[in-house]
């Protein structure tokens, strides 16, 4: 059985799948015969590394946002752990670091955020219409050169990304597109994963009757694409654009060789550049800086959640 | 027990680049020596017409800048003119294979080299295997409230590299940190940047980053499992600790494998974390990684400096990743067989 | 066909938005297009710099709105950087290759050399010789190359001792006058638990530069090739003295830059250290109000087999980019601006001007025990040795800085960082096709 395969039998109606699975493993956790029931220690065991791991995943983000509140002096002054200081003066000392932050960032900080909302949501919509395009030809048609073409996709997998973003620059550059937001956008809407995911669902979720039955109909390739194709592969759209989305907004390297106008920086990229200035100190209105430029990714993660999961499982992969 | 271990068949991620058709085609007809029927001729079109746009995008984006980075690699950039200072302008010059014999030679690139196999050497089974055992441990219903360890695990992986490496860097310093303050006040004293200790605060940055989301995939795929598989092992009686060995090891082998394959590209490529950390500590070098190595011979703080040499920095080590990760492929299909 | 329309329309759409993403991008890059004089034959002038602007201080943007309103008929629009030197150099290349660059921008002096090889400067100097009289000459030199001029120099950063009278006091012992006395008191007041000297190795390639360059020049040019010698005797006197302090673990290792730095000066631990100029107000920030009064700005003393003088560290000038749309008008604006003695001071700067004095800023003297610093640093930029740099000495600064960090790590002696800096100065100019004097 091939990987392709699995994935295309998870992938069938993941949603459904997912929740059947769930809903049999309740039922399940009641009646374990004995012997495959956890021992007390087992138990406990369990319990504390999972809590462990928990802590250890949290604990950053928590200390980001206690170091969020705290003037320089504080932070090296007071306790780690918890804010300098009493609760109800904490709006203050939220408004003071804020505004450290538009002040170091020349009240560019939102601009930066919409910059890389603008830049991840552009590229990951083309991204995810041309990968699933190229994904449902590749799976649902013959044509010359096919193997070569998806053989080269796949070695480009392969391949470290970020060694491609110097010669990138150069061929941006002598196009005259470096420093323009097409420069970050272009590079980011191709996927190699992409294509990978769009092939394995248009191979699972498209069945071949459908497409004859509209032929027979008289309905043209691009009708049939747009009209059913898409509509089938709507929850696998919504991976791909997560992981397009997210694989953009966390790109750094490419912004960097890429953009030299601050107007047109991802929040990323603005951020370090406050941090590599040598004499940068406000190291609490950073981790704010940190917080907010982070949370429109996380609120898009939970409203998305059960799609992308459901995706993860077809793809079992890693972008 | 015999058919529970028959019927969970390993899958092979080898078999992931080996196109698999499944395509039945909007023709039937069989496609003759030489040459192809109308409808065939259509099919052919139609589907080109489809691949295009990524086509086109993959080949801007992909493979012009790969050419041109061979291109570039035989080039470095003098100064025209003559004098001191030059005549005030740049030009490229041939140079053969002058960069490739700089960067073989280069004993800076091969200490970054080394440094970048020893990370990955750490960091891949350290995440793959944490990801893993979170992942079972979720799965075994032992703990409720599976969805909220779920998204805390998995919420620093929504925390770009560059502000995770941040966040850690000052969670490293001495001054800052809790973490080393705390540990100083039990007598534990660590310098998460000592020169024998920086590479494992590196490894530290990347586990926390992307160890929920490999957790995830391997849940994922254990939620997948057949439920007539429990059933089965149940009738024969398995216990706990073989149900984990027999049939949910087995079932996540293919996407561990293909996410250590993945992980393994990917932290070749190490650039993230030590450019940050080398804002707070000068001991790492401009050369640390091979990537850093290469993004600052373009950026000119490096000699020598310019595109050529930071491409062929970028040949050879795209040329390493490429064998190992053949070799990865080479040795995973060996052990299946065997 | 069947296949089409809507294909082809998407197709078109995205190439639109395509070509408004880009026209977007190129206009609102910062620097715009230069120039042009618009209809009433007023002029613009664009001008990117990375001075500090921080809060409390005249920031450039009241700067050149003064400026804007006196002169109606040269309009100046200045944009701050954000970011490193580094990445600013980066910017300026790829904006005048676009041929969309600002018509002058901030370069620190050692960046210039490279600047002008890489062929983005435009030689100003017959619109910049008249202002010549208003600026110390050294740093008027380090504007020009091969005896064309590219701009005005702004501010300097001559090497200068910040200590805490105070706690010196206590320790008693003085301002150390020779090379003998400095070790003798480093290590007095090491045994105190106390530090009168840093070894920084994140600034190694600035500060040991221009403590070594004090005392004769690293870079010479004799006929059409480069003379490299890294090791005067300046820089062999500097190796040494550090090297003793280190062994006698008289000296701090915290990097300048990180927050151990600050704290050790919190803690009141490290009580003298060598710093730039500019450095005044920065070290003011690192202490947080701790020792406020007690310390003081002195001259350095013949520590390093340089007599009296001392070298730079930073300071920068004003360069007319590449494309440069009005020369005489923005050669005006700049003699103006740089000799703003007042506002420049408030950015932390000590002017290259000569136009007039420079005040010590208020919080300065509370700070420096009522002590005119402005007057010290005079007094040093008066001591400030010539010293010019090579074409792409930040690869040099680099190779500097890695040794100087294994150096404080106790895994290299110092001396090894003035052979890094030979090794590095060599190749670099020898990548650059530029010929070395053996």
């Amino acid at each position: 059985m091939s990987l392709i395969d699995t994935t295309r039998a998870k992938f069938r109606n993941p949603m459904r799948a997912q929740k059947k699975a769930d809903r049999m493993r309740e039922r399940m956790e009641n009646d374990l015969p004995r012997s495959m029931r956890p021992k007390p220690i087992a138990k406990i065991l369990t319990v504390i590394i999972l809590v462990v791991a928990l802590i250890y995943f949290l604990f950053p983000i928590y200390w980001a946002i206690v170091a969020s509140t705290k003037s320089p002096a504080q932070l090296t002054g007071s306790n780690g752990l918890w804010f300098a200081v009493p609760l109800n003066e904490l709006p203050d000392a939220i408004a003071a670091n804020y505004a450290t932050l538009l002040g170091w960032t020349r009240d560019s900080f939102w601009r930066w955020v919409g910059n890389s909302l603008l830049y991840s949501g552009l590229s990951a919509v083309i991204g995810t219409v041309v990968s699933v395009m190229a994904g449902y030809a590749t799976a649902k048609f013959r044509f010359r050169g096919k193997g070569v073409t998806i053989g080269v996709i796949m070695a480009a997998m392969l391949m470290p990304a970020a060694l491609l973003t110097i010669p990138q620059y150069a061929i941006f550059n002598s196009l005259h597109l470096d420093n323009t937001m097409l420069a970050v956008i272009i590079p980011c809407c191709v996927s190699p994963f992409g294509f990978f995911l769009g092939r394995v669902y248009a191979q699972s979720s498209v069945p071949n009757e459908l497409l004859e039955a509209a032929r027979i109909d008289g309905a043209g390739e691009a009708r049939i694409f747009f009209t059913i194709v898409l509509r089938l592969l709507a929850p696998a759209m919504v991976t791909i654009f997560l992981f397009m989305f997210v694989a953009t907004w966390n790109n750094f390297l490419l912004p960097l060789m890429m953009l030299s106008s601050e107007d047109l920086y991802p929040v990323t990229l603005g951020l370090y550049g406050m941090v590599s200035l040598a004499v940068f100190n406000d190291r609490g209105a950073l981790m704010m800086g940190a917080l907010l430029g982070v949370l429109p990714v996380i609120i898009l993660f939970l409203t998305l959640q059960r799609f992308w999961r459901a995706g993860l499982a077809a793809g079992s992969v890693k972008g | 027990m015999a058919t529970v271990i028959s019927s969970a068949t390993p899958t092979k991620p080898g078999v992931l680049v080996r196109a698999t058709e499944g395509e039945t085609g909007a023709t039937k007809g069989k496609r003759t020596k030489g040459r192809l029927s109308p409808a065939a001729r259509r099919e052919e079109r139609t589907g080109w017409l489809f691949m295009l746009p990524f086509v086109l995008l993959f080949l801007l984006v992909f493979i012009v800048p790969i050419l041109y980075a061979v291109y570039s690699s035989f080039f470095q950039q003098v100064a025209t003119g003559g004098g001191a200072y030059g005549g005030g302008e740049i030009v490229n010059r041939f140079v053969g294979l002058e960069n490739f014999k700089y960067v073989i030679t280069s004993g800076t690139f091969w200490a970054g080299m080394g440094r970048v196999l020893l990370y990955t050497l750490i960091q891949v089974p350290i995440m793959i295997i944490s990801a893993l055992a979170l992942a079972m441990l979720l799965d075994s219903l032992i703990v409720k409230h599976v969805a909220g360890f779920r998204l805390g695990y998995f919420l620093p992986y929504a925390i770009p590299g560059v502000i995770a490496s941040i966040i850690w860097v000052y969670l490293y310093n001495g001054q800052i940190s809790p973490i080393v303050k705390g540990l100083a006040a039990l007598g534990i004293n660590v310098d998460f940047f000592a020169s024998n200790v920086v590479l494992a605060s590196m490894v530290n940055i990347t586990t926390w980053t992307f160890t929920g989301y490999n957790m995830l995939i391997f849940l994922s795929a254990l939620q997948a499992i057949p439920h007539e598989l429990y059933e089965a092992a149940r009738i024969d009686g398995a216990n706990g600790w073989q149900v984990a060995t027999k049939i949910k090891l087995p079932n996540v082998r293919g996407a561990a494998l293909l996410a250590m394959l993945l992980s393994i590209v990917g932290t070749i490529q190490l650039f993230n974390e030590p450019q940050v950390m080398q804002t707070a500590d000068p001991a790492i070098s401009s050369s640390y990684t091979p990537m850093m190595m290469a993004f600052n011979t373009s950026r000119g703080f490096l000699t020598p400096k310019g595109d050529g040499p930071a491409n062929a920095i970028a040949i050879v080590m795209a040329i390493i990743a490429g064998l190992l990760a053949m070799i990865y492929a080479f040795a995973e299909r060996k052990v299946n067989e065997s | 066909m069947k296949w089409n329309k809507g294909l082809m329309t998407g197709a078109a759409a995205v190439a639109a938005a395509c070509m408004a993403l880009s026209g977007c991008g190129g206009a609102s890059s910062s620097g715009g297009a230069s120039g042009g004089s618009s209809a009433g034959g007023k002029v613009e002038i664009t001008y990117i710099h990375r001075l500090p602007d921080k809060s409390g201080m005249t920031s450039v943007e009241q700067i050149v709105s003064r400026w804007n309103k006196e002169h109606p008929d040269i309009h100046v629009k200045a944009i701050h950087f954000n970011g490193n030197a580094s990445d600013l150099i980066k910017k300026l290349e790829t904006d005048v290759k676009a041929g969309n660059a600002p018509d002058l921008a901030q370069a620190g002096y050692s960046e210039i050399p490279e600047l002008f090889t890489k062929g983005i400067l435009e030689d100003v100097t017959s619109e910049a010789e008249q202002y010549k009289g208003d600026f110390a000459e050294g740093p008027f030199d380090n504007m020009s190359i091969g005896g064309k001029t590219f701009g005005l120099p702004q501010d300097t950063g001559p090497l200068v001792y910040y200590y805490n009278k105070t706690e010196f006091d206590k320790l008693g012992i003085a301002v150390p006058k020779t090379q003998g006395e400095l070790i003798a008191s480093a290590k007095k007041a090491a045994a105190q638990g106390k530090y009168i000297m840093s070894f920084q190795a994140d600034e190694a390639g600035n500060m040991l530069t221009g403590l070594a360059g004090a005392s004769r020049p690293w870079y010479t040019v004799e006929g059409d090739a480069w003379k490299v010698d890294t090791q005067t005797a300046g820089s062999k006197a500097v190796a040494k003295v550090y090297q003793q302090l280190l062994d006698d673990k008289s000296a701090t290792t915290n990097p300048r830059w990180d927050p151990s730095f600050d704290a050790s000066l919190q803690k009141g631990e490290l009580i003298g250290t060598i710093g730039a100029a500019w450095e005044a107000p920065l070290l003011m920030d690192s202490m947080a109000d701790k020792g406020k009064g007690d310390w003081r700005v002195a001259q350095i003393g013949d520590w390093f087999d340089n007599g009296e003088k001392t070298g730079p560290d930073g300071g920068s000038g004003v360069v007319a980019l590449k494309g440069i749309k009005h020369k005489a008008e923005a050669m005006q604006f700049l003699d103006w601006f740089n000799t703003q003695i007042d506002d420049l001071t408030s950015q932390g700067l000590v002017v290259a001007a000569t136009t007039g004095t420079a005040k010590t800023p208020a919080s300065w003297s509370e700070f420096y025990g009522g002590q005119d610093v402005m007057a010290e640093f005079a007094a040093a930029n008066a001591n400030l040795a010539g010293f010019s740099y090579i074409p792409g000495f930040s690869a040099v600064g680099t190779a500097m800085k890695e040794k100087a960090a294994d150096v404080a790590e106790g895994k290299a002696k110092t001396g090894s960082i003035f052979d890094a800096a030979q090794t590095a100065s060599v190749d670099t100019l020898k990548d650059y096709g530029l010929s070395v004097a053996q």
